[in-house]
C-alpha cells in the first residue's frame, strides 16, 4: 500500500498537465480573398459592402472580422452574428457570408462573422472559454459601438461556434442575445470525453475546458432555433439534442433531417436551410 | 481542415482507457520479478497512437503474480491512471489442453486538475500454451464502471468488455509481447472529426506491444 501512495504521489508530481483544449481548435491559415468570383451567381454580394476589420480581443490579441453591409445598417437593421464551425479560417464560410447577405433580398440583413484567435489572420492561440468569450466580446463590443441593440441581433453558432455561443446566450453577452441559431452544435466536454471512451470519465482528465451547452440553453431565456442531422458523425443528435432540449426559454424551435450529416446545409440544400433559419429570424 | 494535433490528442483518449494491454497472461515463478514498458497503439484514421505504460509484477507463488502498473500517456494529459492487480492460474495446462488463468483488479483516474476520481474494478480470463519461451493466449477482460450513472445525459454503461490475442517470448531475463485488442465492443466509440476501426461499427481496436525484464 505505501508503494501505491507513493507511486501515486508520484506521479501526481510528475503529471505534465498538458491541457488538450487547445488541441481542440483547428486553426490555421486564411487568404481572406472575399471576391464575388468564388460565389454562386445568387449569392453575389456588393463588392463596396465587404469591410475586412481587425479588432482588438483581450489586452494583447488581434482579431480579424468580416462584415457584410453598410456600417450605417448596424443602428436600424438586423445584423447577422455568425459564429464559424473548426476549420481554418473563416475563408471557408465566404459562401455563408453570400447567403445570408442576400437573405430575402441583396443586403437586406447586415452580416459579420469573425476568426478566433489563431484562425486565419487572427493572433494568438484559441485555449478555451475565456478567449472564445474574448473574441466574442470584441466583436459584441464593435457592434454595440455601431448602436446594434438586443432586439435586431441574431446570432447563429455553427459546430465550433455554439462553444461560444451557449455561454453568451446564457448571460455573457454584452448586447443580450433574444435569438439564437445553433446549427450543428456540441453539447458538454464530458460528452466528448465519454463517447471517446466509453467510460464515465469527466473531461477534466484531459482539458479544463469545460463547457456545457445543456446548462448554457437551461440558463438562457431567448429564442432558439436548432438544427441537426440524423447521421452527424462529429455532433451526434442524440447528445445535442439532450443539450438543446433543456432550453426553457421564449421559444424553441427544432428543425432535424434525416440522413443529413454534419455539413448540414450542404445535405439539405440552400433554399430548405435558408427557408427554416428566415422563418425563425421573422417569428 | 483539422490539425493533426488534433485527432492525435483527441484520439488519445480513447487509448488512455481502456486500451492498457494484458500485463501477465500466464503466472510468473515465485520470487520473480518483471519491470517491462507497453505500447498500446490503438488505430484511428489510417494510423494508430502510441499509448505509453509501464508495470511490475512479481510471483508471490508458483500460481499467483500480482501486478501494478502507470499509463505515461494518461499522465501527460493531466491524469493520474493507475492499475493493479493480480493473476492466478485456475487450470494449469497440461500437454496439449491449454492452462486457464485469471486475473482481477482496478484502474483508478484521478484529474489533476480539480482531482476528479473514477475507479473501474476489472475481471479477465485467459487461455494460455506454453511450449518451452512460446506462449499463445486469448483473453477476455472487462471494466466496471460503478459511477456509470455520473456520464452525461445517462448515456454510461456497466461494462466495458476487450477481447484478445496474443504471443509472447519469455526468454531467461527477457520478454516481448505482442497482442491484438478488440476494445469496447459493446458501445460505438466516437472521437469528433476522426475514424475509429471498429467491429461492426462499434468498440475500437489495435496491436499492443511489451517487451520486459524478469529478474
Amino acid at each position: 500500500m505505501k508503494k501505491f501512495l507513493f507511486i501515486a504521489l508520484a506521479a501526481i508530481a510528475l503529471s505534465s498537465c498538458a491541457d488538450v483544449s487547445g488541441a481542440l481548435f483547428a486553426g490555421g491559415d486564411g487568404t481572406y480573398d472575399f471576391k464575388n468570383t468564388y460565389l454562386d451567381l445568387e449569392f453575389h454580394v456588393d463588392e463596396s459592402k465587404i469591410h475586412l476589420l481587425d479588432l482588438e480581443s483581450g489586452t494583447q490579441d488581434t482579431i480579424y472580422a468580416l462584415y457584410v453591409g453598410d456600417f450605417a445598417q448596424i443602428a436600424t437593421d438586423t445584423i447577422i452574428v455568425f459564429l464559424h464551425g473548426n476549420t481554418p479560417s473563416m475563408d471557408s464560410y465566404w459562401q455563408t457570408a453570400g447567403l445570408f447577405a442576400n437573405l430575402v433580398n441583396k443586403h437586406h440583413y447586415g452580416f459579420i462573422m469573425y476568426d478566433y484567435r489563431g484562425f486565419g489572420w487572427s493572433t494568438g492561440r484559441s485555449t478555451g472559454a475565456e478567449s472564445m468569450a474574448a473574441d466574442y466580446d470584441a466583436v459584441l463590443s464593435f457592434l454595440q459601438a455601431q448602436g446594434l441593440t438586443s432586439d435586431r441581433m441574431v446570432v447563429v453558432a455553427n459546430s465550433l461556434g455554439s462553444l461560444p455561443a451557449g455561454p453568451a446566450a446564457a448571460g455573457g453577452s454584452r448586447i443580450p442575445v433574444q435569438k439564437l441559431v445553433m446549427e450543428v452544435p456540441q453539447s458538454t466536454a464530458n460528452v466528448i470525453m465519454q463517447n471517446a471512451t466509453g467510460l464515465s470519465l469527466p473531461a477534466s482528465m484531459i482539458t479544463s475546458y469545460k463547457f456545457d451547452l445543456g446548462q448554457n440553453m437551461e440558463d438562457y431565456s431567448g429564442e432558439l432555433l436548432w438544427m441537426h442531422g440524423t447521421e452527424d458523425d462529429v455532433a451526434p443528435i442524440e447528445t445535442a439534442e439532450a443539450a438543446m432540449q433543456k432550453h426553457q426559454g421564449t421559444h424553441y424551435q427544432e428543425a432535424l433531417y434525416e440522413g443529413a450529416g454534419h455539413g448540414l446545409r450542404w445535405d439539405i440544400g440552400d433554399e430548405e436551410w435558408s427557408k427554416v433559419v428566415l422563418d425563425f429570424i421573422r417569428h | 481542415m483539422m490539425k493533426m494535433k488534433y485527432v492525435v490528442v483527441l484520439c488519445t483518449l480513447v487509448l488512455a482507457t481502456s486500451c492498457t494491454p494484458t500485463k501477465v497472461v500466464v503466472p510468473l515463478e515465485e520470487g520473480q520479478w518483471q519491470i517491462g514498458v507497453t505500447q498500446g497503439r490503438p488505430q484511428f484514421n489510417e494510423g494508430f497512437l502510441p499509448v505509453l505504460g509501464g508495470y511490475a509484477a512479481k510471483g508471490i507463488s508458483s500460481t499467483k503474480t500480482n501486478y501494478g502498473g502507470i499509463q505515461f500517456s494518461s499522465l501527460f494529459l493531466g491524469a493520474v491512471q493507475l492499475e493493479a492487480g493480480q493473476v492466478a492460474t485456475l487450470v494449469p495446462q497440461q500437454g496439449l489442453n491449454p492452462g486457464i488463468s485469471y486475473s482481477y483488479g482496478a484502474q483508478s483516474f484521478m484529474s489533476t486538475r480539480d482531482y476528479a476520481f473514477r475507479f473501474y474494478p476489472e475481471a479477465g480470463l485467459n487461455a494460455f500454451f506454453q511450449a518451452g519461451p512460446h506462449i499463445l493466449n486469448v483473453s477476455a477482460n472487462t471494466w466496471v464502471d460503478p459511477t456509470w450513472f455520473l456520464a452525461d445525459f445517462g448515456r454510461g454503461q456497466i461494462l466495458a468488455p476487450s477481447f484478445s490475442a496474443g504471443y509472447r517470448l519469455r526468454y531467461k531475463w527477457f520478454e516481448a509481447q505482442l497482442e491484438y485488442k478488440i476494445l469496447n465492443p459493446t458501445r460505438e466509440i466516437h472521437i469528433p472529426q476522426a475514424y475509429v476501426p471498429n467491429t461492426s461499427g462499434l468498440g475500437g481496436k489495435g496491436f499492443f506491444y511489451g517487451i520486459a525484464i524478469n529478474f
